[in-house]
């Protein structure tokens, strides 16, 4: 009781502290790192894992960073862009007042440096992916150049970047594992153990498995900013503890599970302090064309109208998630407003299954892994729906090393799984184009050369509107195909202490914050 | 005289979980994989749902019943193995003696070292999540104090007389092994299996909450509690239920480990007396 | 004794090539491989060939016995081979995380003997008594508990409602931190030491030679001192040692749950991402801690009971 007084006392004084003060400086900022229970590495262009793009965001610095508040990415590192008339060429005017925590300012050098590094083949570094959008990145990959051609330093805070594809850079370069390194780390002692970065906090000590601590970077380029002194990125994979330890004040974030976010929402002290994103991920079922029954839309269809999957959202999701329409989410640009999610309507999915010829039913095999909110717990409450209209499910689970791998290898029947659908809708959808392999993203192996033709269309306009209106009847068609069963959209929660300020609600991916923003008031019990 | 206390009430603990599990069909109020509905999920223990519901809308009391079967099968057809295994390579190593013996004490001393639950770990990963991968996982990897315990007892038995008599009369090897050898170790090996037993029960709660235990439709008591463990405060019959499952079963395995220990291994007579 | 303890110490060496050769095997067969577990976010950003030119970096496209083969060369020099994922020596990556695992055994060690100990030898003066009844129930039951289940109630109960500890993590590295992941640990290993130290205790009081010293008139108190003591140690000891194996197991559990930056919360990690040349230094460094953690028993049985013999 009196836990929950002050609690409330606080959050009061919070709730006056927003309305009446000037961000505070000084404290710590206590955040957690969700996802497992470890690091990959200090060594973030060898990684892909949110988890480390957690802490990435303390220490380094990316050309762009993701604007929450825009849904967009926008230059960080860069001053100003500009785009030559073929659409491919950009000119990036770099800021002269980024230094590293070194001491020496940031300048292009760096920034071919950084991506030279991660083209290095015999590194298979996985942010590889993203640079191989600049032209000649993947003859350097390749060992057949020294230096990446499309990448040019123009003076000492020009670069000059020629792209394989009309797209924007910006959705390549906001990821953390393209951070930007000094061009000198090979004199830097114990670069591996002690990350040298352009971010907001200098790095002072991490303990593998536990913690990572930075403190105040002096020279970063915002002013006044970071607000906190320190800050210490926890690491803390297992989400009953984190429960314990957010309710006994010892971490400042935390984030939510379904059953949490209940708990939370009927907690007087801790309602308040949640914040809710429409996150760009689709959670669904995907069906291997190749086995029988699935190879026929009307037994997709058929799937999708027999789950209540409006219930399943309400009851076990407990309203963590939206519902889907089709495969782009809310936040999407091209999201389709008008369309109607498939209706829960057994009789039609029974008709659907009669037509196709499978007016017994069949029976699948349904590749999960332990996940709470897109694994098994689904489809156990899936199970029976399907039972209904005599489809009979047989569960496979294994873990996510093997799910990614039978999925990519088309070995599989059947699976459950949340792929990221955004931030661009081009490159998302570009997934279901019959051109890309079953290993990259088609893992469903959409083939359909009227989606082709739209998405072919969309690319080459320049018109936003136009390109937008394309994606959006390929989204549509998507959905009269039933290329996989559309259950929801994530909506990530994430829970902060009333002392917290500046949280950005991230649709990318919630955990990652930009921590100069945010500040904590004296309430906290390391505020100072 | 107090000690019988555990044999008893280990027994008869016991004996309720087999039945329990062995019943299950009959006892149970609903199918404990197909009767989901979303619409009873997370009801507190009541008069339809004795144990409540869970997050799928399941009877939990049938689900509970259900998993005695899958815990039971688990603890006995895992010891069932390991003291096979153990049994053979301890006797046969106590009997013969020589390479074959350097090479079984090898290989327990290597067993011995890798932690049990850590090898059970590893080949879970490897067999992926299930109940056969289970079985294994748990069978093949606890056998070495049995396998120890053989090999110690054989030795000291094969110089007796009777051991020797029925060399001199040309019985074989089984032969004497099976009759002469295996009768007069049993006692001890029965003990251990039954309190592996328990410790089986408790891995594959351990193994649930690594996330490689077995996974659904069987509802198993370890995998039942690891899933709620996030319900603690908000739906605490979700994992009191199987939990207080897991405990009374092993405590009942350790009790009745402990009262046959008293009355079938020689070593410790002394201690009734 | 020190030809004894070199001798005991060259008879690791045929365990720990058996166990190399063991998880070798054993996980060269697994499902799934680094590369694929990078991608299981399913953020989709792990392309076909990222994950085939870093197949071929690790040296996983190779036929099984080329890989054995290096593997064991790596071996015989001491070398655990780099971390897929860190790609820092896999013998680094393992010195870091060693310490907070000996920390956490070493604690629930100690908290098992220091109770279960006393715990046992009260139980065994009075057998067939309340106390007896009443001490073994207690440990039996800490035994029958599933070990994060324990541990999720001792973080409500001493974290949340008594605000006594903090609920997780390392700190400092301090005590505070460490007791209740060495309280959730220990709990088994105290009930297993308070049973044998009782069983241990009435075989002696019941052997020949404390019935001789006890005709010959030695007080009670003497006799429990001079003989009891030092036979019954001999025998907890070597349950202490034999222990150490299990409590390193579980610590896989407890570290997970308590975010403890041990060698098993690594070793789970490192499994569910496929870091399988992390996965094998771990399992050897595990092997080699509970081998030398044994001879050590031995040397101190050897030191307390000059009776036994160094075989």
């Amino acid at each position: 009781m009196i836990r929950k007084l002050t609690l409330a006392a606080a959050m009061s004084l919070a709730a006056f502290a927003v309305a009446a003060q000037e961000p505070r400086q000084g404290g710590t900022l206590r955040f957690t790192a969700p996802y497992g229970s470890s690091f990959a590495s200090l060594d973030v262009h060898s990684t892909n894992r949110i988890q480390d793009d957690i802490w990435s965001k303390a220490l380094h610095r990316t050309l762009y960073n993701w604007d929450s508040a825009a849904n967009e990415p926008v230059p960080e590192l860069i001053e100003e862009v500009t785009v030559a008339d073929d659409g491919v060429t950009y000119t990036m005017k770099l800021r002269q007042d980024a230094y590293f925590h070194h001491g020496r300012q940031m300048t292009a050098d760096d920034v071919i440096f950084t991506f030279t590094r991660i083209m290095d083949g015999a590194q298979a570094y996985p942010p590889a992916r993203h640079v191989r959008l600049i032209e000649g990145a993947v003859a350097v990959e390749r060992g057949e150049a020294e230096e990446i051609s499309g990448l040019r330093k123009i003076d000492d805070f020009t670069i000059e970047m020629v792209l394989v594809d009309r797209l924007d850079p910006g959705f390549s370069f906001y990821h953390g594992n393209t951070s930007i390194y000094p061009a000198d780390m090979a004199e830097i002692p114990n670069f591996d153990t002690a990350p040298v970065g352009l971010g907001p906090y200098r790095f002072v000590e991490y303990i593998p498995g536990s913690r990572l601590v930075g403190e105040r970077w002096e020279q970063f380029y915002k002013e006044g900013k970071p607000y906190t002194d320190r800050i210490e990125i926890l690491i803390m994979g297992e989400a009953a503890a984190r429960d314990v330890a957010f309710r006994n004040g010892e971490i400042d974030v935390s984030v939510l599970g379904p059953v949490q976010y209940v708990a939370y929402q009927n907690e007087a002290a801790l309602a308040d302090n949640l914040l809710e994103v429409a996150e760009i991920f689709t959670r669904n079922m995907g069906m291997n064309p190749n086995f029988e029954p699935f190879s026929d839309p009307r037994v997709r269809q058929a799937i999708n109208h027999a789950i209540n999957s409006d219930l399943i959202i309400e009851r076990l999701v407990r309203n963590k998630a939206f519902r889907a329409t089709s495969w782009l989410p809310i936040g999407s640009p091209a999201y389709d407003d008008d369309l109607e999610p498939y209706a829960f309507d057994q009789d039609r999915a029974r008709e659907l299954l009669a037509e196709a010829g499978y007016p017994d039913g069949f029976s699948f095999e349904w590749t999960a892994t332990a996940n709470e909110s897109w694994g098994i717990a689904i489809v156990e409450a899936v199970l029976p729906m399907l039972a209904q209209v005599g489809i009979e499910v047989n569960i496979v689970p294994v873990e996510g090393a093997v799910l990614s791998e039978v999925v990519r290898a088309g070995d599989f029947q059947a699976y459950i799984w949340s792929n990221t659908s955004g931030p661009d809708p081009l490159q998302t959808l570009k997934c279901y184009h019959s051109s890309t392999p079953q290993s990259a993203c088609n893992y469903v192996q959409y083939n359909n050369p009227e989606f082709d033709a739209l998405l072919d269309a969309a690319g080459a306009t320049a018109d936003t509107d136009e390109r937008i209106d394309l994606l959006k009847q390929a989204n549509r068609m998507l959905y009269d195909d039933a290329v996989v069963w559309f259950f929801n959209y994530n909506k990530a929660v994430m829970a902060y202490q009333p002392w917290v300020h500046g949280i950005q609600p991230n649709a990318t991916e919630l955990a990652i914050q930009y921590y100069e923003d945010i500040w904590i008031d004296e309430t906290s019990p390391a505020a100072n | 005289m107090g000690l019988r206390v555990n044999l008893w009430l280990g027994g008869v603990l016991f004996v309720a979980v087999v039945i329990a599990g062995v019943f299950a069909p009959w006892l149970a109020h609903t199918d404990p994989v197909l009767d989901a509905n979303l619409m009873n999920a997370e009801l507190p223990p009541g008069e339809e749902f004795w144990f409540g519901t869970d997050a799928q809308g399941r009877d939990i009391y049938s689900r509970v019943l259900y998993g005695a079967r899958i815990s039971l099968t688990v603890g006995i057809v895992s010891q069932l193995i390991n003291t096979v295994i153990g049994v053979a390579l301890g006797v046969s190593a106590g009997y013969w003696g020589g390479w074959w013996d350097d090479f079984v004490n090898g290989l327990t001393n290597m067993m011995l070292a890798i932690p049990s639950l850590i090898f059970a770990l590893a080949i879970m990963a490897i067999l992926s999540p299930g109940i056969t991968s289970l079985l294994i996982a748990l069978g093949l990897t606890n056998w070495s104090y049995t396998c120890r315990l053989s090999r110690a007892s054989t030795l000291s038995l094969k110089s007796q007389g009777y051991v020797q008599a029925a060399k001199i009369l040309g019985y074989g090897d089984a032969r004497i092994m099976f009759t002469q050898i295996l009768p007069n170790i049993l006692g001890p090996i029965i003990v251990i299996g039954t309190l592996g037993m328990g410790g089986a029960v408790l891995a594959e709660a351990a193994l649930s909450f690594l996330g490689l235990g077995i996974r659904p439709p069987y509802p198993s008591w370890g995998s039942m509690l690891s899933d709620a463990r996030d319900q603690i405060t908000t739906a605490p019959w979700i994992s009191i239920f199987p939990g207080l499952a897991i405990f009374i079963t092993v405590l009942a395995l350790n009790l009745l480990g402990d009262g046959l220990r008293d009355i079938l291994d020689p070593q410790s007579k002394a201690r009734t007396a | 004794m020190l030809s004894y303890i070199i001798r005991r110490l060259l008879q690791t060496i045929p365990i720990l090539l058996a166990v190399a050769l063991l998880i070798f095997v054993m996980f060269s067969v697994i499902p799934g491989t680094f590369a694929s577990s990078m991608g299981d976010d399913g953020r989709g950003l792990l392309d076909a060939e990222v994950i085939e030119r870093m197949n071929r970096e690790f040296g996983l496209d190779d036929p099984v016995h080329i890989r054995f083969a290096k593997y064991v060369w790596q071996l015989v020099q001491f070398d655990l081979g780099h971390s897929f994922r860190s790609r820092q020596p896999v013998s680094q990556v393992i010195y870091e995380r060693m310490w907070p695992s000996l920390q956490l055994s070493f604690a629930a060690m100690l908290f098992a003997i220091v109770v279960g100990v006393p715990l046992g030898f009260v139980a065994a003066m009075k057998p067939g008594s309340i106390i007896d009844m009443g001490s073994m129930v207690l440990a039996v039951s800490g035994l029958s508990l599933p070990k994060f289940w324990l541990g999720l109630l001792l973080m409500y109960l001493f974290a949340l409602h008594l605000g006594w500890l903090p609920s997780f993590g390392y700190g400092d590295g301090g005590l505070r931190h460490l007791i209740l992941p060495a309280v959730a640990l220990g709990v088994s290993p105290l009930a297993l030491l308070a049973r044998t130290t009782r069983a241990a205790v009435l075989d002696i009081m019941n052997a020949d030679f404390v019935r001789t010293a006890r005709s010959k008139g030695m007080s009670e108190a003497r006799v429990i001192r001079w003989h009891l003591t030092r036979n019954a140690m001999v025998i907890v000891l070597t349950t202490v040692g034999l222990q150490f194996g299990s409590v390193i197991g579980q610590a896989v559990v407890v570290e997970k749950l308590f975010a403890w930056p041990g060698l098993g919360s690594l070793l789970v990690d490192s499994v569910s991402l496929r870091d399988i040349p992390v996965v094998q230094g771990c399992i050897l460094a595990i092997v080699l801690f509970f081998l030398v953690v044994n001879l050590l028993v031995d040397v101190l049985c050897a030191i307390i009971d000059p009776r036994i013999k160094y075989t």
